[in-house]
This record gives C-alpha cells, structure tokens and sequence, in this order.
C-alpha cells in the first residue's frame, strides 16, 4: 500500500458499522475507535450504514464526519431498513483497507479488543480473528489476552445463551466458542468471498458466517472480550427468537 | 455434502453393526456370546444417558463459569462521560 505510516503497521483497518436509530451511541463509539486506532498507530477508516434511522443518527454521523475527517468517517446510508446483513454488504463495497472489522455500534462490543485481534491476526497470519464471551483465553494463546464475559444478563438470559451455543457446537461443530457473536476482524477477500455464499438473513447471518468460513478451510482464531448489554434502547430476546435460532442452526445442519 | 449427510452416514454404518450383531449375522471376536448378548441391549441407553449427562455437566458448568465483567461496565461508563465532554467541545451533539 501507498502512503506514509507512523508504525510499522502498513495495513489499513476498515470498520464496517450498521446503524439503525443509534443517534446516542454513535458519536461514543466512533471517539473510542478513532481513540484507540490512533493511539496504536493504525490506518483506518469507518463505514458508516445507516437505513434511514428515524432519530437523527444521520445528522449526528455528518458532524463526526466533519470534526474526525470525511476520509475517516465514511457515510453510505441506505433509503430504508434493510437488515443486517445486507447492511455488511454494503458497507464492504466502500471498504479502502485491506482488513475489515465487523461490530454493533450499541457500545456491546468494545474497541478496546482490536488491538487484540490485530495481533493475534499478524502472529498466525489468520484469515479471520472473532471475539468470544465464552472463553478465558484467546486461540491460539495470546499473553495480554484477558478473560471474555458479559454484563447485564440474568441467570435466565445466560441459560438460554449457553443452551443455544451448546446446540449449535452440538450439532454444527464449528470450531469457534462463539457462533452468534458479531465482533469480528476478517481478511478482505476472505470476507468478500465468505459473504457471497452466505445465504441466511437476520439472526442466522453471523452464524453462518463462521460455519461457511470453516467448511472452505479458512483460518480463525478467537479472542476472549466482554460484551456489556446494550445501555440505551433495548436489546430482543424472546420465544420467537429462540425458534428462529433453532431454525437457524438446523438449516446450517442440514445446507452446508 | 453437508455435515447432516456425514452424521446421517456415520449413524447409518453404526447402526447396521449394531442390528448385524444383535441378529448373530456377525460375530464379535475375542467375546463370549453370551456377554454380548448382556450388554448389547443396554448400549443404546447407555449412549443416551451418557449424553444426557454431558449435556448437563457442560451446561451447567458453562453456566458457573460465565463469568461477569462489572469492572468493563464501570470503565465503559467513565469513557462515555469522557467521550461526551471532548465531543461537546468539538461541536458534535450529544445528550
Ligand atoms: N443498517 C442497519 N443496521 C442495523 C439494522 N438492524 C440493526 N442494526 C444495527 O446492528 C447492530 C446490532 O443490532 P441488533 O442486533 O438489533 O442489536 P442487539 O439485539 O443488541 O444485538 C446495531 O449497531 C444496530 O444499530 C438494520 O436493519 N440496518
């Protein structure tokens, strides 16, 4: 790549951030990432999608723009609520680096972890690097990594978590302790490639993603992170997503 | 082939052994007959109970060790009333 670098990092990061009525936390998460890119030396850039976000979150992203750089902040809205995962596809036809960083931008998912990520990447030369609530340790072993866990949840919400993530390991065998977490860095191409056979929509999306990224003989490692629940607007779990999750993980069963 | 098929085929090889066995069409070596003819009824519940407890034990120590992060939540918490008064000085709105 072209350019003059402060580090010996001459990768660019891309992250790819889907919003939809995030008006409160984008401005927070957009600081932590440029805060942290630019304490480590890194080249970055974010995509921001926005579906048309009835709260204003556009208006706010065009201010950030403005104070971090529109080469930085990079605004590529979509006239409507089209889903998640076409929301990464997207954003990744917008993508100028080489390495691409998938995240929610509700502050679950902390910045803090990239650099994490970034090197466990660099020391294996993996293809895709993936957070994971589940573990204590990163795989394979890195020393600064600390242990993973959540905030905000019950004992119930943590049933259904470990029972979900106990079928799918059950039944798919995937490889990786977390299949429905979203905090992800990936190869460019390989995430290109990945994204294009990639069939399922919504909740099913991510989980596919790691199966489908197994089953073409990707590498990927994991590091543990903690995931703090949404603090503003409201996070969905209920009977209908427990079903359409079971679904989910049949489909994979049975399709790839 | 997708991984149903591999387990459909995997199951499907066992479970012919098993049904040739039981119907004495194929005898297991080094084994007295009679002990086979013990312990094979009792083979398929003892898998089933034996996966009845994995589960169990992993779900349930999946659950003790899930571990809680308070401390990521009181750092998040600082860092946002940090964000919010370096991004109000920079003209950006926020509540
Ligand atoms: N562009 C876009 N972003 C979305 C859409 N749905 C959710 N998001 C964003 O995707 C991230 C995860 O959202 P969601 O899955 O609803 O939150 P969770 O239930 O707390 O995991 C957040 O940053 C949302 O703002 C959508 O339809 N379009």
């Amino acid at each position: 790549m072209q350019g003059q670098f402060a580090s010996n990092d001459t990768h660019k990061y891309s992250v790819i951030l889907p919003t939809y009525n995030e008006r409160k936390n984008l401005p927070i998460i957009i600081w932590l990432l440029a805060k942290m890119f630019e304490e480590n030396k890194l080249e970055w850039e974010v995509i921001v999608v926005d579906d048309a976000s009835p709260d204003g979150t556009q208006e706010v992203a065009k201010q950030l723009a403005s104070v971090y750089g529109e080469y930085k902040i990079v605004l590529k809205p979509r006239s409507g609520k089209l889903g998640l995962g076409t929301a990464y596809i997207h954003g990744l036809n917008f993508c100028s680096g080489d390495f691409v960083i998938i995240m929610d931008a509700d502050f679950s998912h902390h910045p803090k972890f990239i650099p994490q990520f970034i090197r466990l990447q660099k020391a294996h030369n993996l293809d895709i690097v993936t957070g994971t609530r589940y573990r204590s340790t990163s795989k394979p072993y890195l020393t600064d990594a600390t242990p993973g866990g959540v905030h905000g949840w019950d004992l119930k919400r943590k049933l259904i978590s470990r029972g979900a993530n106990f079928l799918a390991m059950t039944v798919l065998n995937p490889g990786v302790s977390d299949l429905t977490g979203s905090f992800r860095l990936y190869r460019v191409s390989v995430l290109r490639h990945i994204i294009t056979v990639t069939q399922s929509k919504g909740y099913v999306f991510q989980m596919e993603m790691m199966v489908r990224a197994k089953a073409l003989g990707y590498t990927v490692g994991e590091v543990p992170i903690t995931f703090v629940d949404r603090l503003f607007g409201e996070s969905k779990l209920g009977a209908d997503e427990v079903v359409s999750y079971a679904k989910g993980v049949w489909q994979l069963f049975t399709g790839v | 082939m997708a991984r149903a098929h591999r387990v459909a085929g995997v199951a499907a090889l066992f479970i012919t052994l098993y049904t040739l066995v039981f119907l004495q069409t194929l005898q297991v070596p080094f084994i007295e007959r009679n002990t086979v003819d013990e312990v094979l009824p009792v083979i398929p519940w003892w898998l089933l109970v034996l996966f009845g407890s994995y589960s169990l034990w992993s779900l349930g120590w999946g659950l003790f060790t899930f571990r809680d992060c308070p401390e990521a939540y009181h750092e998040l918490l600082s860092e946002i009333s940090e964000a919010k008064n370096d991004l109000r000085g920079k003209g950006v709105s926020v509540d």
